[in-house]
């Protein structure tokens, strides 16, 4: 057992956060105050092009799509790093965590050198189109429909909360092609073709966040089906998977609490409510870190992926809370414009139990697969 | 960052484990507060386990993963502060440890080869004589007893202090980790089996989510006094107490809850553990001493 960096990944967080101060400019925190707003994603493009040319967009992706095969660890030291500042790389890091890693193994030729390259550059933005009005949690209720057409699909639907829609290339969607669970293809559909029309949800979580996306007679092509018709539910597993621990948001709450301790030190307001409060906010922040590290540590064994990574999941959501309730409680002014950072983190933060999958639906995994409960019945 | 054990540490493992497996059974007629481990502490010192921490192959992490296994044992006997404070003092002091904070009864104080002694800002050792100490009857699960007499305390200089303060807290969370792992076991195994509505109890998503909520806490614990045992330093071991003792309140509630009735009777074993995480809760001062142990270690305040 050994909870310290070696020498290599030291060097390489180094490198990476030089990289952060050199190219992250002076008011990079006000542009940072929404991952899909437009200030940002223009940035972003410009930043995720300059992090490719510096090798630091996909170093663990194989050499064969731009990357050096870097190991696990590299690829969550960046994360880390990334979301710490207030991810600068926007929507993009969705290419390098997993959209770009899925195609590598279940995009057609054609597929991988039409997608595969832009994202590597760090020129593309693409949307994930699962979520529609009456299919949340219960995600194999979708109803969006891609029916044959002598030349591909025409889809009809309509997908919600879909993120960096209203700047996306192209939407990795989710829809139905025969009944069931294994009745669900996945289309990559270029957010330009005509029918489909975006609508933003104005919302207390940041500009151009969340979004409708409407289908109407959408044609699409058949080289767009990714993997076969019903594959969906595999391919999105693996994805997922290649995901394993998610964003690794403790890294940017630890760097808010600890920015806010130190106005309230400063102001002489680091006083017995708040020292206890920050305390156990810094330590959920720190079980969430530990958490995630030793999902790694498994990734990186060759373990298959297991429950860990519900309860790495479950403890984010705790850090998250912790630190946004001790800022609005001991530094309200932060939420009124005092620190862009900190209003921004509170805009993210908010969404840890949501985005990406309402949590409960990991306390379930958790009770079922860690704690070995018996099952609810359906 | 490696959380895999080395070949040392797995032969432990597997050597704790078949010293584990003596003593997982409650005596069926073991109906008291604390069931007492003289025997796994026999066994633990023929093998020299007491002394691991000091095996550069092994280290106070070994030393935190023994304590963690063996406060999962329904029985209990004094483990944590002989590996894990005890090194860090002299290893050549005799056992068994206990902690007496400001005159109040502690754990295996009547038992007590060397007591470590709180009081204030002050830290000192004491080798008390057997009239020096007696037994407490109490609720805890381990057995408890208190000092009446005044043996000679040397008291500790100030950076021999903050480092057994350091070690106290670690051991503090390294044994709860173990206690609120096993509350969570036991508490499963009734949800598991006990039917109402005609169905198990575990198959309720308001008990599951809760359930699951403490194994998140207890695995976190875990972690961080894993991560301090490692380090050493004193504000991850303010941070691995801290969690250890608010994580603690919150799963021995919910495990009650869990085993109903039931669980208010000696007959179910629940209580050796909760009311052995119950005892350290205010050990070390306490959820309020952790915090301001991190606002100055890790937090810089002063």
């Amino acid at each position: 057992m050994e909870f310290d960096w070696n020498q290599q990944q030291r060097d390489f967080r180094a490198t990476v956060r030089a990289f952060l101060d050199a190219n992250l400019p002076d008011n990079w925190e006000e542009i940072a105050h929404g991952p899909g707003s437009s200030a940002q994603t223009t940035f972003s493009k410009q930043f995720c092009g300059a992090l490719a040319d510096a090798g630091l967009l996909v170093p663990h992706w194989p050499e064969r799509w731009g990357g050096r095969d870097a190991d696990p660890w590299s690829a969550f030291i960046l994360a880390e790093e990334m979301w710490a500042a207030g991810e600068p790389r926007g929507g993009q890091y969705m290419n390098v965590n997993w959209i770009g890693p899925t195609f590598m193994r279940f995009g057609t030729e054609q597929q991988q050198e039409r997608y595969i390259p832009p994202m590597a550059r760090g020129e593309t933005l693409w949307c994930q189109g699962f979520s529609e009005p009456e299919s949340g949690s219960d995600l194999a209720s979708l109803r969006t429909r891609a029916d044959k057409t002598e030349s591909g699909y025409r889809v009809n639907g309509q997908k919600i909360w879909t993120s960096y829609a209203g700047h996306a290339d192209t939407c990795f969607l989710l829809c139905r092609t025969a009944p069931g669970k294994g009745g669900i293809s996945i289309l990559l559909v270029p957010m330009e073709t005509p029918g489909i029309t975006v609508r933003q949800i104005p919302s207390i979580i940041g500009e151009g966040d969340i979004h409708e996306v409407f289908f109407d007679d959408v044609e699409v092509a058949d080289t767009a089906l990714l993997g076969a018709e019903g594959q969906a539910w595999e391919i999105v597993r693996t994805a997922l998977s290649l995901e394993r621990v998610g964003i690794p948001r403790f890294a940017l709450a630890s760097r808010m609490l600890r920015r806010a301790v130190e106005v309230l030190k400063r102001d002489g307001r680091f006083t017995h409510g708040a020292i206890d409060q920050s305390a156990k906010a810094h330590a959920a922040c720190e079980v969430a870190r530990m958490y995630s590290y030793n999902i790694i540590d498994q990734r990186c064994h060759g373990q298959p992926p297991g429950p860990e990574a519900s309860a790495a999941r479950i403890a984010t959501v705790n850090a998250e809370r912790q630190v946004t309730e001790f800022v609005v409680e001991h530094l309200p002014e932060a939420l009124a414009g005092a620190d862009h950072m900190l209003m921004a983190h509170h805009q993210r933060a908010i969404v840890a139990g949501i985005a990406s999958g309402a949590a409960e639906i990991q306390l379930n995994l958790i009770a079922t697969e860690l704690l070995q409960l018996p099952r609810e019945p359906r | 960052m490696d959380f895999t054990p080395n070949e040392d540490q797995l032969a432990l493992v597997s050597a704790i484990e078949r010293i584990a497996a003596e003593f997982t059974a409650v005596p069926t007629d073991f109906h008291g507060f604390a069931l007492e481990g003289e025997a796994l502490a026999r066994e633990l010192e023929n093998g020299q386990y007491f002394d691991i921490a000091a095996i550069p192959e092994m280290g106070p992490v070994s030393a935190a993963t023994v304590v963690e296994r063996l406060a999962r044992l329904p029985c209990t006997t004094e483990v944590a502060l002989s590996m894990l404070v005890r090194p860090q003092i002299d290893i050549e002091l005799p056992r068994p440890f206990a902690l007496v904070e400001h005159g109040r009864p502690g754990r295996f104080v009547a038992a007590a080869g060397t007591l470590i002694v709180i009081d204030g800002d002050d830290i000192g050792i004491a080798h008390p004589r057997p009239e020096d100490v007696e037994a407490v009857e109490s609720l805890y699960a381990y057995p408890m007893g208190r000092l009446t007499g005044n043996p000679p305390v040397k008291a500790l200089s100030g950076a021999d202090a903050d480092t057994v303060r350091t070690w106290l807290r670690i051991a503090c969370a390294a044994e709860m980790a173990g206690l609120l792992q096993a509350a969570i076991d036991a508490a499963v195994e009734h949800l598991s089996v006990r039917k109402q509505f005609g169905r198990p109890l575990g198959t309720f998503q308001a008990l599951r989510h809760r359930m699951a909520e403490c194994a998140v806490l207890a695995g976190g614990v875990r972690l961080l006094a894993l991560k301090a045992a490692w380090s050493g330093d004193s504000g991850e071991a303010a941070l691995a107490a801290l969690h250890a003792q608010d994580s603690a309140s919150r799963v021995v509630y919910d495990v009650h809850q869990m085993m109903g009735a039931m669980g208010m009777t000696l007959e179910m074993p629940v209580h050796l553990w909760t009311y052995r995480a119950k005892a350290l809760l205010s050990e070390l001062g306490g959820k309020g001493a952790q915090a301001r142990g991190v606002a100055t270690f890790i937090f810089d305040a002063a």
